[in-house]
């Protein structure tokens, strides 16, 4: 599929730039992190509560997290101009809309990876065996999230306040998102599986699935010169 | 404050709101026109410079 | 040309001029004509603003979708111009719904604001149209704002059946049965006067809602010849 391919090129080359650089990564990274640690201050949480706490916190941290992530998500091209010479290059726009979102994707699912097992350790969690439900919970609304932002990121790419107007035009959007994934996460924190909250699943998938579609179909007018 | 108290706080904020949106409209309007005919005044007359 | 201009605004005052009949009729059926509620006694009247506010926002936010729609797929001003003014509106009479909402809560509840379904999905609709707007006047580009804005209309629009859902299991799921009930609709043993009171409501705000968006889609348009004349002459 010459969409697939295309978008692979063009992840190829900003996950390159990203992994020698390192820049978003590592800031996402620390952000996240820090997050953590504020929210220890700034939330008494006794120990029975930390389980219920812990998918609302946790969203907290990754939402502000992508968001950064985002706003630095069109940064090279901005920078030296290629955003021009990638438009006019035939390159279909779907592709780079796919090669953005899984750069998104793949970087903030790399912080995932280390700060959900941080949370375990910093909270002092016991349920170490429910990790592989939690990590795949939270790649889906990842997902939601990662698809959503950068269809956004792009529509405020030329407006002034951008850092700001993203979130506030990204966050309400994101509603059905964050409640399924905090829906499923608290389910499987509780009861060790999905059961009752398996709709939520559901509808989180629909979400990433309807608006994946929407991305790839709608960036030709949402990136222009 | 006792029930109609709400019912006129109510209908009071509303069409209160939409009378100010009214006016603003038209203020906006109004001054949408004043430019536009001063415009128009101004490329006639460069017309008529020319 | 002047004709059919002086049509328009003949039009448009005749218009304006039902609308407020209307309305002055709604006002006396709602406050006067309308029997008091059996359970809520008069605050229940709230009810002839809450409902045509909160449906007369839904149709605004439709028609952006619709301009939105229409002006990626053709490019013409008039389109975007009535994305715009819908959503001009739209974020006035969700904010009224959104007032109206918790002054009735105030006595019917005991607390001015509650995070029930129904308050909750307008304030949520309230934030992503008033985003929209922002949206707009931060991009300074003209034609790259209105596609910007197009796209998100769209979106938004596109959202909103997915967040109603998700909004509305959340509170099912959480609801305590405790002493707030969700605002519930009283469909049922509905007095026909009531309903009468609200359709003529109803009536009252859709001619008021059209006629204010003509004035508002007038006020674009002037607007955008403004631009295309300081266009044409080279200046901005």
């Amino acid at each position: 599929m010459q969409l697939l391919r295309e978008a692979y090129l063009l992840l190829w080359k900003d996950l390159v730039l990203e992994l020698r650089r390192r820049e978003s990564l590592l800031t996402m990274f620390f952000f996240g992190t820090l997050l953590l640690f504020v929210f220890h201050f700034a939330f008494d949480l006794p120990p029975d509560r930390v389980a219920d706490m812990a998918p609302g916190l946790l969203w907290l941290a990754f939402l502000f997290t992508g968001t950064l992530g985002l706003a630095q998500l069109f940064q090279a091209e901005r920078d030296n101009q290629c955003l021009e010479a990638l438009l006019l290059s035939p390159l279909d726009r779907g592709a780079l809309f796919l090669a953005k979102m899984s750069l998104n994707l793949i970087l903030m699912l790399l912080v995932e990876i280390v700060v959900i097992p941080l949370f375990w350790i910093l909270f002092n969690l016991d349920s170490w065996n429910l990790l592989p439900q939690i990590l795949a919970i939270t790649l889906l609304g990842t997902l939601g999230f990662c698809v959503l932002g950068t269809i956004l990121a792009a529509v405020t790419l030329r407006a002034r306040a951008r850092e700001l107007l993203l979130p506030l035009v990204l966050f309400p959007l994101m509603i059905p998102v964050i409640l399924a994934t905090i829906q499923c996460l608290g389910a499987v924190l509780r009861a060790g599986e999905l059961g009752e909250a398996l709709p939520w699943l559901r509808l989180l998938i629909g979400f990433d699935v309807i608006f994946l579609t929407v991305g790839v179909l709608i960036f030709d007018w949402v990136i222009e010169v | 404050m006792g029930p109609w108290g709400f019912v006129f706080l109510a209908y009071g904020i509303v069409w209160g709101a939409i009378l100010v949106y009214l006016f603003s409209l038209k203020r906006r309007y109004s001054c949408a026109l004043e430019e536009l005919a001063q415009l128009r005044a101004a490329e006639e007359s460069n017309e008529d410079a020319k | 040309m002047v004709k059919s201009v002086e049509k328009t605004k003949r039009g448009t005052g005749i218009l304006g001029a039902l609308a407020f009949t209307a309305v002055a009729v709604g006002l006396y059926w709602g406050l006067v004509q309308a029997p008091p509620d059996a359970l809520q006694g008069d605050v229940q009247r709230i009810m002839y603003l809450h409902l045509p506010s909160i449906l007369t926002a839904y149709l605004s936010f439709f028609l952006v979708f619709i301009g939105s729609c229409l002006y990626l797929w053709k490019r013409e001003k008039r389109d975007d111009n009535l994305a715009h003014s819908a959503a001009e509106l739209g974020v006035l009479f969700t904010a009224l719904t959104i007032v109206e909402g918790s002054i009735w809560g105030r006595p019917t509840w005991g607390v001015w604001w509650t995070w029930d379904a129904r308050l909750t999905l307008t304030a949520i609709l309230l934030l992503i149209y008033t985003g929209y707007l922002m949206l707009r006047s931060l991009i300074d580009d003209e034609n790259r704002a209105a596609v910007s804005a197009a796209v998100l209309g769209i979106i938004g629009f596109l959202d909103i059946p997915l967040i109603h859902m998700s909004v509305y299991w959340w509170r099912t799921l959480h609801q305590p049965p405790s002493i707030l009930r969700p605002d519930k609709l009283p469909w049922e043993n509905v007095d026909p006067a009531m309903l009468a009171a609200l359709g003529v409501n109803l009536l009252a705000f859709m001619l008021l809602y059209f006629y204010l968006l003509s004035l508002r889609l007038r006020l674009g348009e002037v607007r955008n010849e403004i631009k295309s004349l300081r266009l044409s002459r080279g200046a901005y």
